[in-house]
């Protein structure tokens, strides 16, 4: 059965008309027209399509979409301040976090929750923050590398300011 | 010797467009007046057809076109042997063969019509074990096989569909002279490739043109396949890959591109299709082989292996994709990279009914690695002579002679072992249920035909157009150094075009770790072009000697006189209104080294090996004796690779490679059941290594010198680091336990098992 549902992503309010049964990653890939979230799995196993829900991870082909609403959605594409890339961002590049860039949303959305909730994660809890999320490229020490960098400088920005 | 060329750290030209979502790949494509494409599966292992009725279907609401075997022309394809076709003909193979594809407004009903498809048919005898295959009285998976056409030199036999032998010395003689005798048994299951996009085709007519975008790691072959199955010249074939999600070997081959580009005739639509994972496991020609491997060696108690002889059978499932030269390289792996001075290897590549197996990741390489590394160790048990010392005495080095009978030039293969004994502490003290195993690998440059173009503009912006394709690894985008190295240029002066079979000129596709070995020598050629215009372009304009001028710092200077300049941006706005900057490479590739004193059965040039890498990794693991459980800790690798040219990707290409090897070694198995099918065929049951899991990785690089190597003195590097390293995983873990885990993947289970033995 359709139903009209308003999901707020990225702060901009998307009405769409949907069938109560879809996930949220197709309503977000396909009606609200952003496709940064990937589909890996649909089996809640890999985390390419890991959003924010009022600041927590999910994994979207888990969640549906009318569960969304009124909430707050957070995708890779509203990850940027301006034009400017997130350091998370600048960081997995500097690093070489990043090879075919199919896990990359997912694991900056995870990252991000990570980051918001401790902001100096020792080693081990980055890696239980981002266990949700394969990436069969890098064998993530590259990526370790981009999440502890980016919290230590962010640290260091509070420490100046 | 070490070279003095410093690699550069460079963020790849694609990152932005990955980190913000802005990247397209190709499920993200959405064509106006789009349909959805689903498949119907045999989901059977071996059985005839009695009945395809695809009428219900067809007469659902919402269905515009379901396709068969009939409605396609009657092509029998596979680059080795004719031995398949696009969908089911008379019998079904494996349970991932296509019967038929639908297109439909969505993908529910594109899948409500699959499910309406009526289906009979009469089981026939399942063929599962590749030993009970070879013989005489096995049901064969082809009645036909001996029709095929199939290239001329395979070795063909009922279910044995590519025998290959190498012989080198006399291996009899070769045990009379050993003190001790080993002969060891491995299995190896099959696995998968597993990228984490799920792969995907949208095709477009316009006219009487295909454009298809897909998932592809080889767009050449994905058009070479849709012309020969819809019997189409090139250009009319247009194939765009957009980012690709990852491949590991997995999406080279081609297809389904045909399937769509069918369906999107049919209906004058375009037509999308985006697999599950389910069908990602299932489906495509691309797992990982299954194999048996016994090996027997003969050893001095100096140490020195005297003689090697082997059998491998290697699982080809149901049909022969790009598998036909298994046989020969997987004897090259389980002879493995040693001086030994007799050696006999026989390999059988055999049809049963599972997935056809193809090129993931080096191919047979880490299980017939596993195997032989394993064995070796077990040699080095016999004669009480530490793993180290043992292989230092044993293996390859600069003038020694190969399996094969190929004399190396310069390699680094000793280096490697020191190297990594070293910086895996091999002679440390360690708690009772850890320790330190070590093996060795190696693997071939592919030399192969390959194309670009480099132009620049009037602007004096540079673009690489080039056939070259990118799956993660970021080989593509070292061609853009190696461009403005050529022209004193910066890499970010150039864009990259590729991954498009219109606008490029060929190549074999992000496969063989052949890229830069082969891409970046005709990149370099067409840059050497554009620099010759410039510099006669400058000799004119300052009036030098064409000699005396050099490309450097964005100018063209003269040789001595630095005052003397013109920057490339004016001699490009010059050559604008004239003969314009435009260049096309290739270059010649190195043909292949000579073999000598040996003698090789169903040879497909897989013997005699091009700037050969070598690598070996050392793992420190800890055994959890309660349950089994393996954790590695450390892996410590050194690869000579050649010159090193992109730092940062160099090092991602080992770190992701030994990952993917740590769950080979212990988590990453298909399991089937009596009936073929899989049974794990989802990520759930089908466990890939986590962040939580992977190991501190340390990473060393030899680079020495070595003779036909590609741009630079490089040579591969995607493969070579998933090699060795189940193999090493299942050394230290033999030294725990007193003997190996005889089959891969060492689960906690099987880990468990052996410690009870």
């Amino acid at each position: 059965m359709s139903t009209t549902v308003n999901l707020r992503v990225n702060g901009t309010t998307y009405p769409v008309t949907i069938d109560e049964g879809r996930n949220l990653v197709s309503v977000i890939r396909t009606e609200v027209g952003l496709t940064g979230t990937k589909e890996g799995c649909d089996d809640c196993e890999c985390g390419a399509c890991m959003v924010l829900i009022d600041g927590r991870p999910v994994n979207s082909c888990s969640y549906l979409a009318v569960q969304a609403q009124d909430r707050e959605i957070t995708t890779v594409e509203g990850v940027m301040n301006g034009s400017e890339l997130h350091p998370l961002q600048r960081n997995l590049l500097e690093e070489g976090g990043v090879q075919c860039g199919f896990c990359t949303p997912g694991m900056i959305m995870s990252a991000t929750a990570l980051l918001a909730a401790n902001p100096t994660p020792s080693e081990e809890e980055v890696r239980i923050g981002l266990s949700g999320n394969l990436c069969r490229c890098t064998g993530y020490a590259k990526i370790l590398a981009a999440v502890e960098r980016t919290a230590t400088e962010s640290a260091q920005e509070m420490a100046q300011a | 010797m070490t070279t003095t060329t410093t690699p550069r750290r460079f963020v790849r030209a694609d990152g932005p467009d990955k980190v913000t979502g802005s990247g397209r790949y190709t499920a993200d494509l959405t064509m106006t007046g789009q349909l959805a494409a689903k498949f119907r599966y045999a989901d059977v292992a071996h059985a005839r057809i009695t009945r395809l009725d695809v009428s219900a279907a067809r007469a659902m609401p919402g269905v515009m076109a379901v396709l068969t075997n009939d409605d396609v022309p009657d092509v029998r394809f596979g680059p080795f042997i004719q031995d398949r076709t696009l969908f089911a003909r008379d019998v079904v193979r494996f349970e991932g063969e296509v019967l038929a594809a639908v297109a439909a407004l969505t993908p529910a009903i594109a899948q409500a019509a699959c499910d309406a498809i009526i289906f009979e048919y009469e089981p026939l005898p399942v063929v599962g074990d590749i030993e009970a295959a070879l013989a005489a009285d096995s049901p064969l998976v082809h009645d036909d096989w001996s029709a095929y056409g199939a290239a001329d030199v395979l070795v063909r036999d009922r279910n044995d569909a590519s025998f290959a032998s190498i012989t080198k010395g006399d291996v009899e003689a070769g045990f009379a002279e050993a003190d001790h005798i080993v002969t060891s048994r491995y299995v190896a299951d099959g696995c998968h490739a597993a990228p984490i996009e799920p792969r995907a085709v949208v095709a477009q007519w316009e006219g009487d043109k295909v454009t298809i975008w897909t998932s592809t790691q080889v767009p050449f072959d994905a058009r070479a396949g849709v012309c020969e199955t819809l019997e189409l010249p090139s250009n009319r074939v247009r194939i765009i890959v957009p980012h690709l999600g990852g491949g590991f070997g997995g999406k080279c081959g081609f297809h389904y591109e045909a399937h769509i580009a069918a369906l999107a005739r049919a209906t004058k639509r375009p037509v999308r299709l985006v697999f599950s994972r389910r069908e990602e496991f299932i489906a495509p020609d691309r797992r990982r082989e299954g194999m048996v491997f016994e090996i027997t060696s003969g050893v001095r108690n100096d140490g020195t292996i005297t003689a090697r002889k082997a059998w491998v059978a290697v699982d080809n499932g149901a049909y022969t994709a790009d598998s036909g030269f298994f046989s020969q390289l997987v004897a090259m792996h389980i002879a493995g990279p040693y001086a030994i001075a007799n050696v006999h290897v026989d390999a059988h590549l055999v049809y049963t009914n599972h997935q056809p197996s193809g090129s993931v990741r080096a191919p047979t390489a880490p299980g017939a690695c596993w195997a032989v590394e394993s064995h070796t160790d077990e040699l080095a048990r016999a004669v009480g002579m530490d793993s180290v010392d043992f292989r230092h005495l044993n293996a390859l080095d600069t003038g020694r002679v190969g399996p094969s009978g190929q004399t190396h030039d310069e390699i680094g293969l000793q280096q490697c072992i020191a190297k990594a004994a070293e910086m895996i502490g091999w002679n440390d003290d360690r708690p009772a249920d850890e320790a330190v195993g070590l093996a060795i690998g190696w693997w071939p440059s592919f030399a192969a035909p390959s194309g670009a173009y480099v132009k620049i503009d009037g602007d004096g912006a540079g673009q690489i157009i080039t056939g070259a394709q990118e799956c993660g690894t970021g080989a593509v985008m070292t061609l853009r150094q190696l461009a403005a190295d050529e022209l004193g240029m910066q890499p970010e002066d150039f864009q990259l075009i590729y991954q498009d079979t219109s606008a490029a000129p060929y190549d074999m596709g992000a496969t063989g770790s052949q890229t830069l070995f082969n891409n970046g020598r005709a990149v370099v050629e067409a840059a050497t072009e554009i620099g010759r215009q410039l510099r006669n372009l400058a000799a004119q304009r300052l009036e030098a000697n064409v000699d005396d001028i050099v490309l450097a710092d964005g100018a063209a200077h003269v040789a001595g006189t630095p005052a003397l300049s013109v920057p490339i941006a004016e001699l490009a706005a010059e050559a604008a209104g004239g003969e314009l900057l435009i260049a096309h490479g290739s270059g010649v590739p190195p043909s292949a080294p000579a073999l000598e004193g040996s003698s090789c059965v169903g040879d497909l040039g897989m013997a005699a090996w091009v700037a050969p890498q070598f690598s070996c990794h050392a793992v420190r693991i800890r055994l959890d004796r309660d349950t089994g459980v393996v954790r590695v800790l450390d892996v410590a690798a050194a690869h000579d690779s050649g010159t090193i040219l992109n730092e940062v990707g160099a090092h991602g290409q080992v770190e992701g490679g030994i990952l993917m090897g740590v769950g080979q070694a212990l988590t990453e198995g298909t399991v089937y059941g009596a009936d073929a099918r899989q049974r794990n065929a989802a990520l759930l049951e089908y466990k890939l290594q986590t962040i939580a899991d992977s190991p501190k990785v340390t990473t060393h690089f030899v680079q020495i010198p070595t003779p036909n190597a590609g741009p630079k003195g490089a040579k591969g590097l995607a493969e070579a680091p998933n090699v060795p390293t189940a193999a090493a995983i299942s050394n230290a873990l033999a030294s725990l336990l007193g003997s190996p885990v005889r089959q891969l993947p060492m689960s906690a289970e099987r880990v468990w098992e052996a410690m009870q033995s």
